[in-house]
């Protein structure tokens, strides 16, 4: 079981790593850079921080690979943990492609779908509108969620029911940490 | 919302329902699963392995009579977990209904704040880690039982029974009705789900879901009705961490609320890297200077020094100008009301 702050404190020393290798590369970055980078390397850390066992995580850190300008520093993520724990990491971040697949499904499932829909609506006439326009709500905020979610696009509902849990208890580990370390740092700033 | 208002309905009728005591049990399986770290089988009434239907209904029906343990455990020849699997049923509950709720959202988060610190910032870092992973193990026996029972379900069982021999008197007056019940039920294998980690859960593919009385039999919507059941108890757990989500019904607003959420911590996220990009300006990174002063002292002082205070809520008033600052009035505003109707709440 994951304590709350041995999450956050892997994550910090995970985000400190990952903002270091920023550092090394000694480019001069405007605000909004920086900002990115910044943001960016909190992300991946965060995806880092967990488990391995979730897409959102995956997805994260694959896109995150895949451009080459934090390519390095999502490496040197990686390697550290598998440094400092000797556990496997880099292998629970395996480069997959999960998006190309799902897609497919996806489209493929679609037709399915459709063709069900209809027969189900024929079979069940007397169900009200209302359970019909109360459907198609909860199809549109799914949609909704699956854009915000990272790498929803490819999960049914029950998966992403999960996935946005686990995705939004990181979420808030991260904006903790991220607001103790601004505060301190404005601090040591003002100082 | 759907799934309620079929609950309800399935508790008016639910007098003489054998799934009741199913539900109960697998649900009170459920948590016992959760309370406990090593991964118990997922040892249900009905799961059973690979026999068909019919070999299933005979033993099901031959053994109406027995001892609860002994019929469970021939019902579960197929794994051999009796102690736990004792275990598992002298610590599932039988809910009432009014409670079940109640008592469900109470065990989770008494299990989440059982490794948390112990104030209200702790409390939400509580709750964030170990749903998360005890989420993990109960999925991945969830995804082995499909049926998740309703804890209302089991509330219009007629005996209010004492916690602890709740669950062995509900068998034996299951097996009882479901001698009389030979044909009600189809019993049918579910699905399995996709993502079933089955290296971890070592049985058990198969689930026999049993219809209610006055539902579908359909194949098609048994499944269904698992899939939702399954869906709608991750939701309430959703529901559970997202504050002042409890007191919404219906999924529409409850995947609203879940959405303004999810964008929430983004954009905190964003303004915060913003923030920190502003911070560092005179220094290019330098957060060596910070944290090479003792990477592990500076973390530790970080967190009990700061974690009592209630300073988070103070950086989100303080927040909220310089967001406007920033970013789009419109939305953000609508999303600093909520956000700061749901901190007060």
């Amino acid at each position: 079981m994951r304590s709350p702050s041995s999450l956050k404190k892997e994550f910090l020393t995970k985000w400190v790593v990952g903002l270091r290798a920023w550092s090394s590369s000694s480019k001069e970055m405007g605000l909004l850079e920086r900002k990115k980078a910044i943001k960016l390397s909190a992300d991946v850390a965060m995806a880092a921080a967990t488990n391995g066992t979730t897409i959102w995580s995956h997805t994260l850190i694959n896109n995150a690979s895949k451009d080459p300008n934090s390519k390095h520093m999502v490496q040197s993520i990686l390697t550290s943990a598998r440094a400092r724990d000797q556990s496997n990491e880099p292998s629970k971040f395996p480069l997959l492609s999960p998006p190309t697949r799902c897609a497919r499904n996806r489209v493929r499932s679609k037709k399915v779908l459709r063709k069900a829909r209809i027969n189900y609506i024929q079979r069940c006439s007397r169900r009200s509108a209302a359970s019909l326009i109360a459907k198609t709500l909860v199809k549109k905020r799914t949609q909704v969620l699956k854009g915000l979610v990272p790498g929803g696009e490819c999960m049914d509902e029950s998966c992403l029911i999960k996935e946005t849990l686990d995705y939004m208890i990181s979420l808030r580990a991260q904006v903790l940490i991220m607001q103790h370390i601004a505060k301190v740092m404005e601090l040591f700033n003002s100082k | 919302m759907d799934p309620i208002g079929g609950n309800e309905v399935r508790s008016m009728n639910g007098a003489k329902d054998v799934e009741f005591g199913v539900e109960a049990y697998q649900f009170g399986e459920e948590l016992h699963s959760l309370m406990s770290g090593p991964p118990v089988t997922g040892n249900s009434f009905t799961a059973l392995l690979d026999l068909p239907a019919n070999q299933a209904m005979e033993l099901l029906h031959s053994q109406a009579v027995d001892d609860s343990p002994s019929e469970l455990r021939l019902k579960g020849h197929c794994v051999s977990h009796q102690s736990p699997y004792n275990h598992t049923l002298n610590w599932a509950p039988a809910f009432p209904s009014n409670t079940a709720l109640i008592e469900r959202s109470s065990k989770y988060s008494i299990f989440a704040a059982a490794d948390a610190t112990v104030d209200r910032v702790g409390g939400g870092g509580g709750g964030q880690g170990s749903p998360d992973s005890s989420s993990m193990p109960s999925n991945s026996r969830a995804n082995v039982m499909k049926v998740k029972s309703e804890p209302a379900d089991s509330g219009s069982n007629p005996n209010s029974l004492p916690h602890a021999s709740g669950p062995t008197i509900n068998e034996k007056q299951m097996n009882r009705k479901e001698s009389g019940k030979k044909g009600k039920g189809s019993s049918k294998r579910g699905k399995t789900t996709a993502n079933d980690n089955s290296e971890e859960v070592e049985k058990l593919p198969y689930v026999h879901v049993r219809a209610r009385r006055g539902q579908a039999t359909d194949s098609h919507s048994l499944a269904e009705r698992a899939r939702r059941e399954k869906i709608n108890v991750r939701l309430k757990l959703l529901q559970e961490l997202v504050p002042g989500c409890n007191k919404i019904s219906g999924m529409a607003l409850v995947l609203d609320e879940i959405i303004n959420h999810v964008q929430f911590l983004q954009r905190q996220v964003e303004f915060l890297s913003m923030r920190l990009a502003a911070v560092n300006s005179p220094m290019e990174f330098n957060v060596d200077s910070l944290f090479s002063a003792g990477n592990g002292s500076v973390t530790d002082s970080i967190f009990p020094s700061v974690m009592p205070l209630t300073w988070p809520e103070v950086q989100m008033n303080s927040d909220r100008q310089q967001w406007q600052f920033d970013y789009d009035k419109s939305a953000n505003s609508a999303l600093f009301h909520s956000s700061q109707r749901k901190m007060e709440l």
